[in-house]
């Protein structure tokens, strides 16, 4: 015995009363965020425009000038705004071009990652079975081990298996092979999640008794729904997969030396920490942290706005 | 209770299988053992006698089980790198990975979790805030950059310490060194493991933040401040009490983390732990150094995680109703 | 006549949001007397925990008291500090909550939690209070009150344990009792033996309860008299008999006409159209007028008040207006 009342229904509110436009306009914090990963992707993108000096030409490195401090004019009028590394060469275009590398690695790790996730999600939540069950099983003992060990070992492993020469050729895509197989977990997991809800619904049940193929029903229904949240898993999974490459560089184990990353730069550095050529290191690490920075900032923001909130009343 | 931890403890096996079977393939399948063993100029015949020796005539499934045999007693191969026993060389660099890391967790609990308290009881505090934008730029530096800057600041530029190594240490009985008796060791400790501890630090701070507003919210501690409950006992005896059981199990599995950053933090201060032999069996292709590592880091793992659970079952009483009914209905 | 135990009086709370300040209680005035159980009904979202949250203080950010007085035993107690109105909370006014599942820290023993209250208002040594828990447990029905003592909560069924949050509340002998929907979340047949149990507790003790709920059968129970609540105001107050059998305000009577009774003869069952209003869209002027069935034309324009409307008192102009204005100003003020 109660007191209840019948619903009417509200008009749906336009897109651009959308609170999540609003609450980004008004944030300056996720705009501020916005605007910086926006500047630097483009810079890292148009690297042989922007950078004053292709890091990937030889003829660009002057002995000569090495270890010089920040500012400091080269012998033939060269303007260093960064300093020089060991062979002379522009640490200002060294970071832009290793800003590329180190963008292009965690993008293609995440992406590789997200691919390798999703498609198992969607296999194991929609068929289930015995699949289902090892494919979990693996992804829970993963789970219990950090990312950044599982990724050293299997390049690691990787590199003690293939011989010497190869090594350089392979190491960009082992790296990102590993990177991807430290993290898809994540995107399997929520998937499946996603999948199983949507597969217990009606709709579904009645595609699959008319006899719509798997593929159509996971393609039509329930991939659109999965995507905002592997969106949100891959935000954050942006700056770990970059920080991890970054990590694996520093350790030697990472990029090669003819396309270095931030990471590797910083390791380059490292060695002249006591001579007080401090530069080598630290510009790049500053790039490194500015990186991770906007794109964890935009990620929180991203996360916090699209968790369902209280309506007003 | 007892069937939880059968459980629990077939599943370590598991694990620790796996990661066997996966050394065993390594060792067996990298390179050639016998070329790695007796050199290039050795004859057919005692190629042949060292096969034999080395047991590759047998069926794959009995030189498994060989080797599992031999990783039991301890027989763990012979470094490449090093020419001693595998088993040495670990036994030799765990003190001092074990020190730094321990020394880290303790940073990170003692400072984490109490700033986490207090940033979830001021919210509003102007320091609350602040701690929480250095925490987030905290989670977006990598633990090498923090190690750097912290040389370059202590040791470069103030001279006040270490930059590298362990300093002094002393043994203790057989097989333990530690460099906490000694007051270089005890310089030589606090860099590296203010790095390592960092990041742990920023995480657990977080934590701890997020549970405790989260339990601040829930309906008994609503009803044990409707009864008049003084703030320091809703705080601390129920809040705080509630808030450490998830935090526990997260603490317990940052070891691991731990252990894992405890790699790079030994490389950038040449620290002569596992961590950086680890990187140099894989420089230099130590294939038996690798894979004895391999084993190691999914026992020790596999370990850790048995402990939290223990423990987890331990502190909160409804993980263990649910053991008992579990055990009354199996 | 004797000072009421509890008064309130214009009580405002507003919710503070990023787009607009919102009015969750708007203009509550009633009073409790000593001993007198007033049951607060309305729908969800009227407003009704939010006025009882108010009464003890417990309304936190984004929610903020913004006007009005509360006083009890003639004291005002809605400008206390902090700390003199947690002595008040527990020792005086008590509280019951909807949920007995989360309304228990389920890592601590029923006993550690009685005890704990007990010894933070009472002036009792461990021992005595644990004595004082024991005799309160088997006073609310628990069987074997001793070994219960060091029961956790999740042992509990969900009757016992709101059994246990009634001797939580009762503990230090309070005189006024906020109840917020106390039987809601229990089953059916766990429903009827809790508010019995609760009935006999405060009669013995001559407790006053604020009983807010939107269980009609639950405040036929038990209430001595009766306010509806609506849109964050109240619409009417009377004697629980009154309210329930000859309501006046065209809102309570939709309400009692839609519960649905075994002598219904009729087929369908009667709703009233339309919805509560969201608290950004309350209608001007009377806030239920869009859905009255006997609106007249001031209502959307003119906000009624309080005002003596047959054995009731009701906010209403229909009722309103077959009195004069003497009596309206004479029932304000009362």
């Amino acid at each position: 015995m109660s007191a209840q009342s019948v619903t009417k229904p509200e008009p749906a509110p336009r897109w651009w009363q959308d609170d999540l436009l609003h609450d980004f306009l008004r944030s300056p914090v996720a705009l501020t965020a916005a605007l910086l990963t926006v500047a630097i992707v483009a810079i890292a993108v148009g690297a042989d425009v922007v950078a004053p000096y292709d890091s990937n030409d030889p003829a660009s490195a002057n002995l000569i000038d090495a270890r010089l401090p920040p500012g400091s004019i080269g012998l033939i009028g060269n303007r260093y705004l960064l300093g020089t590394d060991p062979l002379g060469r522009d640490m200002l275009s060294a970071i832009i071009f290793g800003l590329r590398t180190s963008l292009m690695v965690g993008a293609a790790s995440v992406l590789l990652a997200a691919a390798i996730g999703i498609t198992l999600g969607l296999i194991c939540g929609y068929f289930r079975g015995l699949l289902d069950t090892i494919v979990m099983r693996i992804a829970d003992l993963q789970l219990s081990f950090p990312a950044i060990l599982i990724a050293l070992l299997i390049d690691g492993v990787t590199r003690t298996v293939v011989d010497r020469g190869t090594h350089d050729r392979l190491a960009i895509p082992v790296l990102i092979a590993a990177i991807a197989a430290s993290y898809w977990v994540q995107y399997a997991r929520t998937v499946r999640g996603l999948v199983l809800v949507e597969r217990g619904k009606e709709y579904v049940l009645a595609a699959r008794v008319t006899g719509v193929s798997p593929l159509r029903i996971i393609a039509t229904h329930i991939q659109p729904n999965v995507m905002g949240p592997v969106f949100v898993v891959a935000t954050i999974n942006m700056s770990l997969a970059i920080l991890t490459e970054a990590t694996l560089s520093f350790l030697g184990v990472g990029v090669p030396p003819t396309k270095p990353s931030l990471g590797s730069l910083v390791r380059i550095g490292n060695e002249f920490l006591f001579s007080g050529d401090w530069w080598i290191s630290i510009f790049p690490g500053a790039m490194l942290v500015v990186l991770c920075l906007a794109v964890n900032l935009l990620g929180d923001w991203l996360r916090d706005a699209l968790n369902p909130k209280l309506s007003d009343g | 209770m007892g069937t939880f931890i059968v459980q629990r403890i077939s599943q370590t096996l598991f694990v620790v299988l796996g990661a066997a079977l996966a050394s065993f393939a390594l060792l067996r399948y990298v390179g050639d053992p016998v070329n790695n063993m007796v050199g290039q100029a050795a004859s057919l015949a005692e190629r042949d006698a060292m096969r034999r020796a080395l047991g590759l005539d047998d069926p794959v499934i009995l030189q498994f089980f060989h080797f599992l045999r031999d990783v039991a007693v301890g027989d763990l191969g012979i470094s490449y790198s090093f020419g001693v026993p595998v088993v040495r060389l670990l036994w030799e660099r765990l003190p001092a990975t074990v020190e730094l890391s321990v020394c880290a967790m303790l940073v990170a609990t003692l400072l984490g979790v109490p700033l986490g308290v207090w940033t979830a009881l001021h919210r509003r505090s102007v320091l609350s805030h602040v701690l929480l934008v250095v925490s987030l730029i905290g989670v977006a530096l990598p633990t090498f950059l923090i190690g750097i800057v912290f040389i370059l600041i202590f040791s470069v530029w103030l001279g006040w310490l270490p930059s590298f190594g362990r300093g002094a240490t002393v043994a203790i009985g057989q097989s333990w060194t530690t460099g906490l008796l000694t007051v270089s060791g005890l310089k030589a400790l606090v860099l590296p493991s203010l790095t390592l501890g960092l990041f742990q630090m920023t995480l657990i701070m977080r934590l701890v933040r997020a549970e405790m507003l989260e339990v601040l919210r829930t309906d008994y501690i609503k009803f044990a401040r409707a009864r008049g409950l003084p703030s320091a006992t809703i705080n601390y005896d129920h809040a705080l009490r509630n808030t450490l059981i998830p935090v526990v199990t997260v603490v317990g599995l940052q070891f691991g983390n731990i252990f894992a950053f405890s790699i790079i933090v030994e490389a950038v201060f040449q620290w002569p732990g596992l961590g950086l032999l680890v990187i140099q069996s894989i420089q230099f292709a130590d294939v038996p150094l690798l894979a004895s590592y391999l084993v190691l880091i999914a026992f020790g793992f596999a370990l850790i995680n048995l402990a939290v659970d223990l423990i987890y079952a331990a502190i909160d009483p409804r993980v263990r109703a649910d053991m008992t009914i579990s055990r009354a209905v199996s | 006549m004797a000072e009421a135990l509890l008064s309130v009086r214009n009580l405002r709370v507003e919710i503070v949001t990023r787009r607009a300040t919102l009015l969750a209680v708007d203009d509550v005035s009633f009073d409790i007397a000593e001993g007198e159980v007033l049951g607060v009904v309305g729908e969800s979202g009227a407003g009704k925990s939010i006025t009882g949250n108010a009464i003890i203080g417990l309304i936190d950010p984004p929610l903020r008291r913004a006007g009005g007085e509360i006083a009890y035993a003639g004291k005002r107690i809605d400008n206390l500090d902090a700390e003199t109105m947690r002595t008040l909370r527990g020792r005086h006014i008590g509280a019951v909550f909807q949920d007995p599942l989360t309304s228990l820290n389920p890592l601590l023993t029923v006993g550690r939690q009685l005890v704990q209250t007990i010894i933070t208002h009472l002036d009792l040594s461990g021992s005595e209070a644990r004595k004082r828990a024991v005799q309160l447990l088997a006073e609310v029905g628990f069987p074997a009150p001793r070994e219960r003592l060091d029961c956790y909560p999740h042992e509990l069924s969900g009757g016992m344990r709101q059994r246990v949050v009634l001797a939580l509340a009762f503990c230090c002998e309070p005189n006024l009792i906020i109840a917020d929907e106390p039987t809601t979340a229990l089953d059916v047949s766990v429903q009827a033996q809790v508010i019995k149990l609760f009935r006999r507790m405060c009669r013995e003790r001559g407790t006053s309860v604020m009983l807010i709920t939107h269980d009609m059968g639950v405040i036929s129970e038990i209430s001595d008299r009766v306010a509806v609540m609506y849109a964050g105001r109240v619409v009417e107050i009377g004697t629980a008999r009154a309210v329930l059998n000859a309501p006046a305000h065209p809102y309570t009577r939709g309400l009692m006409a839609s519960i649905p009774t075994v002598q219904r003869t009729k087929s369908e069952l009667p709703q009233i159209a339309g919805n509560m209003p969201r608290l950004a869209a309350v209608p001007s002027g009377c806030a239920f007028h869009p859905r009255c069935p006997c609106r007249l034309p001031r209502c959307d324009r003119e906000r009624p008040v309080l005002a003596p409307a047959g054995e009731t008192q009701s906010v209403c102009w229909l009722t309103a207006t077959r009195d004069d204005t003497a009596s309206i100003e004479a029932a304000r003020d009362a």
